[in-house]
């Protein structure tokens, strides 16, 4: 156990090491977060949308705030496990005693803690600049991101395990980025949308991960959220394992077709 | 499979075959069939002794780095067994790769350009299960063998080729593996470079270490020079496996001499094939001004001497110098594959 931590470091100390290298990225990325927020909080401060304050109680900033904060873990999440095929290093790594766990979540560490600090500046500017008012059940908060990142790393293997064996374009990623751009609750409710639109979003983890993310944000108990988080966690249950059967098998069968660097 | 402890690599009946995809002229005349077959190693049997430096020669597309991914688990076989330091490639992949170092044809593979050479290692050093206690001194260790200590600390990108090329030794050296699997180390480097990295495995890891390297090259010279045996591969087959000498004997069908003679006229040259025991005999200007011509007589057997000397002496023609001609690894392997290395 010891023994993956210390790899799990030593690739977060690789990738930060690379980062920071990349100056005139860090400052162009820092920049757009703040901007971003503040384009986003200027738009929440003078529009109303009825709908939110009636089913969530929160003024229009602090759901918009929320929303693309915390969309940015799941846009991590996503695009993760792809960003692992690196046709460059892939066999380098494979052939070490590392094992694909490690690798997965050793090669994730940097972009998630990159990814809170992003949330961080959205958050900042939203509580100093525009009066957000946070009060944070911290169990609940816990609980609802790792259940988020889990089932959008599930995501994430089946679209890099297309990946694996289509070498270019891998469908998963587009089709879930366009559901939680419209059906996931992150800049409008689904509320908003036609009955039978409001219906897909019942469908999709995103819709349940955004809903009980701004309660447990705003001081929301768990018993509130109990519902949307038992949905939650099922569809974590089914969406992680699937993850990681496909990506497995698709690895398997390029290593015995022997594609798996073939990029 | 049943292995002898004497055996680092064994290899039984493996195959492995790819699909390739049919282009061209070829495509448009079989039109339901878009994927043909292409089998790169065809039941190839193989065992290298512990602590051997084995070279695996062939030109390219015989199924060389095909092979070393099969025995570093990243291809499993279609057919057949193969075990790396007693353990089988499929079923004990974690064991495998616990015995091997591996490099790559394309040695620079596999490092981050922005980070330096010692923080390459260090990332490749914890994922080799390196222990972390005295992981430093390892690094700094296995860059001193390969002579890069004094570069430790320099950017990646700014390394020259040869550098990358030790830095790969240098980390397949890292968790000081027993096995060494080494997809042509020397492709692309300058004659400097080459010598350096074959005379580091031949007498440090090879001869002092006492390693198990398998080492793949299309430089038949290199093969010939470094290695205790050598296995020529063709289209997926070993179709000879020997020592270098003996690979080399193979091809001696008949005794082939060489002279430098001084002032000799054509029709002495004429004159010279018809001695008895002369196959055949080629000459060509050596120095004009010298008036010297280089002789090359393939002979029946060595019993043709006397006959040729004699016939020098009583033509009163002055030898400047004469050697009998071995057969080199090149004359070996053309004469077993019927083709040059680089046809």
């Amino acid at each position: 156990m010891l023994q993956e931590l210390d790899k799990i470091y030593f690739f977060m100390k690789r990738d930060v090491l690379s980062f920071s290298t990349y100056k005139t990225n860090i400052l162009l990325s820092v920049l757009s977060a703040l901007f971003g927020a503040l384009s986003y909080a200027f738009l929440g401060a003078n529009a109303q949308m009825q709908s939110v304050l009636n089913t969530y109680h929160i003024n229009f900033t602090t759901y918009l705030l929320i929303g693309i904060a915390f969309n940015t873990y799941l846009s991590q999440s996503l695009t993760l496990v792809q960003k692992t095929i690196n046709p460059w290093s892939l066999e380098e790594v494979l052939v070490s005693p590392t094992g694909l766990v490690t690798f997965i979540v050793g090669s994730s560490m940097w972009g998630f803690i990159w990814s809170t600090l992003v949330i961080a500046i959205y958050l900042a500017v939203g509580v100093f600049a525009f009066g957000v008012v946070l009060s944070v059940n911290i169990v609940g908060t816990v609980l609802v991101v790792a259940l988020g990142i889990a089932t959008f790393i599930g995501f994430s293997m089946i679209g890099a395990g297309i990946l694996i064996l289509t070498k270019q374009g891998d469908p998963i990623t587009t089709i879930i980025t366009i559901a939680t751009n419209l059906f996931g609750n992150v800049l409008f409710p689904p509320q908003v949308m036609p009955q039978a639109l409001q219906v897909i979003s019942y469908f999709v983890p995103q819709y349940y991960f955004f809903t009980t993310i701004r309660q447990v944000l705003t001081g929301a108990a768990l018993q509130t959220i109990l519902p949307d988080l038992l949905v939650l966690i099922l569809m974590c249950a089914v969406i992680l394992p699937l993850g990681y059967f496909v990506y497995s098998w698709c690895l398997r069968t390029a290593k015995k077709n022997g594609t798996l660097s073939w990029f | 499979m049943k292995v002898s402890d004497n055996y680092a690599i064994v290899t039984r009946n493996v195959t492995k075959t790819y699909k390739s995809k049919i282009r061209g002229p070829e495509r448009r005349a079989s039109l339901f069939q878009s994927k043909r077959t292409v089998t790169a190693i065809d039941h190839l049997n193989m065992e290298i002794r512990k602590g051997e430096l084995f070279g695996l020669l062939g030109r390219n597309g015989a199924g060389k780095t095909t092979l070393v991914k099969v025995l570093c688990t990243l291809l499993p076989p279609d057919e057949g067994t193969a075990s790396v330091n007693g353990f089988d490639v499929v079923k004990q992949q974690m064991q495998v790769k616990r015995s091997i170092g591996t490099i790559f044809s394309v040695g620079e593979r596999g490092f981050f350009w922005r980070l330096t050479g010692y923080g390459n290692l260090e990332f490749y050093a914890s994922i080799y299960n390196v222990p972390r206690h005295g992981r430093k001194e390892r690094i700094m260790s296995v860059l001193d063998l390969v002579g890069m200590k004094d570069n430790a600390f320099q950017v990646f990108q700014k390394y020259s080729g040869g550098m990358k090329r030790k830095l790969a030794l240098a980390r397949a050296l890292l968790p000081d593996p027993p096995i060494l699997l080494l997809d042509e180390p020397t492709t692309g480097l300058d004659v400097v470079s080459s010598r350096s990295i074959r005379d580091f495995i031949r007498n440090d890891l090879s001869r002092k270490a006492g390693k198990t390297v398998l080492y793949t090259t299309h430089y038949i010279e290199e093969a010939a020079h470094i290695c205790d045996k050598i296995a020529i591969l063709q289209r997926g087959h070993i179709i000879a496996l020997n020592t270098p000498a003996a690979l080399k004997r193979m091809a001696k069908t008949s005794d082939v001499l060489d002279i430098i003679a001084k002032n000799m006229s054509q029709a002495q040259v004429e004159a010279l094939k018809g001695v008895d025991g002369v196959d055949s005999l080629a000459a060509d200007v050596q120095d004009a001004v010298l008036g010297q011509t280089h002789l090359r007589l393939r002979l029946e057997n060595l019993d043709a001497l006397p006959g040729i000397f004699n016939f020098l002496f009583k033509e009163k023609i002055k030898i400047v110098n004469f050697k009998q001609e071995e057969p080199t690894l090149e004359d070996a392997f053309i004469e077993l594959t019927g083709m040059g290395i680089s046809e």
